[in-house]
């Protein structure tokens, strides 16, 4: 492991000020405990990657984020805001974006209609003229402009990414949700997501994602949550996390795991 | 296609090729224009029975029209006869009262689309099959209070007297609806050009996706209910002051909900031209089937209506060549 190549897992950004917290989330699907008692605390700026085996109720944590479930137990902020028991349009304008791992296009609109809807609704009392410009000037930033006519199926995956991107950042949001983005990818379309997932950093807005390949939350995250059987196993650096010898065996027992 | 990589090429701007242009209005208002004058034609001795059916037709447009409204949104209602009952009943009952036709009538809209958030409240978190179901069920409901309320108040299952509309007077009647019809075309403009397009369609195309994104489902879908089973109750309205008789039993009926429906899918489905060219073809071939015909004219009508919905999966607004969809007015 190279941990001098990584910007992220060298430099841990200065904790800013907090824009979402997890406090004790809980799921429990009938007997299964889905997601336990996560706690973490994101922070302004932050790319934070959520990883762990699969069925470790990453998927489950990031529909209790963005409102897909509400908690069986647990509370969660947004922007200092208990918004534990709003549901997902409310917390779309209180701050938080997801796209989703299975692109989800609005089939029957353009690219720019797409990202349009984002645009007019993420935030209570847009204008259509003004989402329209601000949907375009999106489509420019994430290399769709000239698609912006094309049906949503006409796009390759990795433009269909970008749309998902795309719309969801029209939202405005301050905090973005990224299941698996790079799902699907061959390794150089992975490259150009993770330079999307930068930029998209860069201009303010944090970041949690969940990631199953490795070298991809390397080079991305800034704090790594580990998760194993619907808990939290272990939370730092991405140096840190690896080095942890629990989480060494979660993942398969051995280190070769980890770098798979 | 010449789709070259153009990621980190400068941008290019194109014309967006399903922006709505001012000319995709004409066929609409050559329509309106053409139904407009329809009246002056000359239609010989069998003019009365002409305007009754040129009538109708403009009603079942409103229908059709303020049921795709709704179908925007994602919802397929089976309680339009609902509606244009409430409409019926709310205006003859209004008048009873005493209010002035001019008052009953939009009274009586507002009323039925009042009624139309409770149904739409209850069926908020339905989908498909289970929501058409819902809405069908809320329709007989609707027709058994009316039909049970006491004799003196609706008219039980005999049925309610109405005044005539505008004196009787078919010329006038057909104007009104004509601009009732003319009226539910802006309502349909004003729906597609503005935000509530892409609330409705968002929701439509993926309920979840458009809460992400920050669409308030509650409040669009039940405004797509106020709106277009206000419409059906001017319809509604129209059918009462025309037929100067109304019982629960012809006005609920299911016809009433399965006509706006094929109209509109005939048509083609969430647009605004569809539905009204729709009925306008529908109502001229029953009419000519039931001259024709005669007792057969429903078997006939039926399978027309079969085989065109299998060859023309996007109604007739399908058959304009070089067009998907969008663009549409």
């Amino acid at each position: 492991m190279t941990a001098t190549a990584t910007k992220g897992a060298l430099s841990p950004t200065p904790p800013g000020a907090e824009v979402l917290r997890a406090e004790g989330l809980s799921k429990r699907f009938g007997g299964l405990k889905a997601v336990q008692d996560v706690s973490f605390t994101h922070h302004q700026g932050e790319i934070l990657a959520v990883i762990g085996p699969n069925g470790a109720g990453k998927t489950t944590l990031l529909n209790l984020l963005s409102g897909v479930y509400s908690p069986s137990a647990g509370r969660l902020h947004l922007m200092g805001r208990d918004v534990t028991d709003q549901p997902m349009e409310a917390r779309c304008h209180a701050g938080l974006g997801r796209a989703f791992q299975i692109v989800r296009p609005f089939p029957e609109m353009t690219v720019h209609e797409n990202v349009t809807v984002g645009a007019l609704f993420g935030k209570p009392g847009q204008r259509l003229p003004e989402a329209r410009e601000r949907a375009w000037a999106l489509l420019e930033r994430t290399g769709l402009a000239a698609h912006a006519d094309k049906a949503a199926h006409e796009l390759t995956l990795l433009q269909d990414k970008r749309l998902e991107v795309a719309r969801a950042l029209a939202t405005n949001p301050s905090v973005l949700l990224l299941d698996e983005v790079m799902a699907g990818l061959r390794p150089g379309e992975a490259q150009e997501a993770v330079a999307l997932v930068r930029g998209v950093r860069e201009s303010g807005v944090s970041v949690l994602f969940i990631e199953h390949i490795m070298p991809v939350v390397r080079d991305l995250a800034d704090r790594v949550v580990v998760m194993d059987q619907g808990q939290v196993l272990a939370q730092g650096t991405y140096r840190e996390v690896t080095a942890d010898p629990r989480v060494v065996s979660a993942y398969l027992g051995t280190e070769e795991g980890l770098q798979a | 296609m010449s789709a070259r990589n153009v990621e980190g090429g400068t941008p290019v701007r194109t014309a967006p090729r399903r922006e709505i242009t001012p000319g995709a209005a004409l066929p609409l208002l050559g329509f309106l224009l053409l139904a407009a004058l329809f009246p002056f034609l000359p239609l010989g001795s069998r003019a009365e029975f002409l305007l009754q059916i040129a009538f109708f037709t403009l009603v079942a447009g409103i229908m059709a029209l303020s049921w795709d409204i709704l179908a925007r949104s994602g919802q397929v209602s089976l309680a339009h006869a609902a509606f244009y009952g409430l409409g019926a009943y709310g205006y003859a009952l209004l008048l009873k009262a005493g209010l002035p036709w001019l008052l009953a009538m939009p009274v009586a809209a507002l009323l039925a689309g009042g009624v139309s958030l409770i149904l739409g409240a209850v069926t908020m978190r339905l989908s498909g099959m289970y929501f058409a179901i819902a809405t069908l069920a809320f329709t007989e409901v609707v027709r058994t209070i009316i039909q049970n309320l006491p004799e003196s108040v609706a008219g039980g299952a005999t049925g309610l007297l109405v005044p005539a509309l505008l004196g009787g007077n078919s010329r006038a009647q057909y104007f009104l609806a004509w601009g009732l019809l003319a009226f539910t075309v802006l309502v349909s403009l004003a729906v597609r050009l503005t935000r509530l397009h892409f609330a409705f369609a968002a929701i439509r195309q993926g309920e979840e996706t458009a809460r992400v994104l920050g669409v308030s489902i509650v409040r669009f879908k039940l405004l797509a209910f106020f709106i277009s089973s206000s419409l059906a109750a001017l319809a509604g309205v129209l059918y009462a002051g025309k037929t100067f008789f109304i019982n629960p039993l012809e006005t609920f009926s299911l016809a009433n909900s399965i006509a706006p429906l094929t109209t509109s899918i005939f048509g083609g489905l969430y647009t605004t031209l569809g539905p009204v060219l729709g009925a306008g073809v529908l109502r001229v071939a029953e009419e000519l089937l039931h001259n024709s015909v005669k007792n057969g004219y429903l078997v006939v009508y039926g399978l027309v209506l079969m085989l065109s919905i299998l060859w023309l999966p996007r109604g007739l607004m399908g058959l304009r060549r070089g067009r998907k969809h969008g663009g549409d007015l």
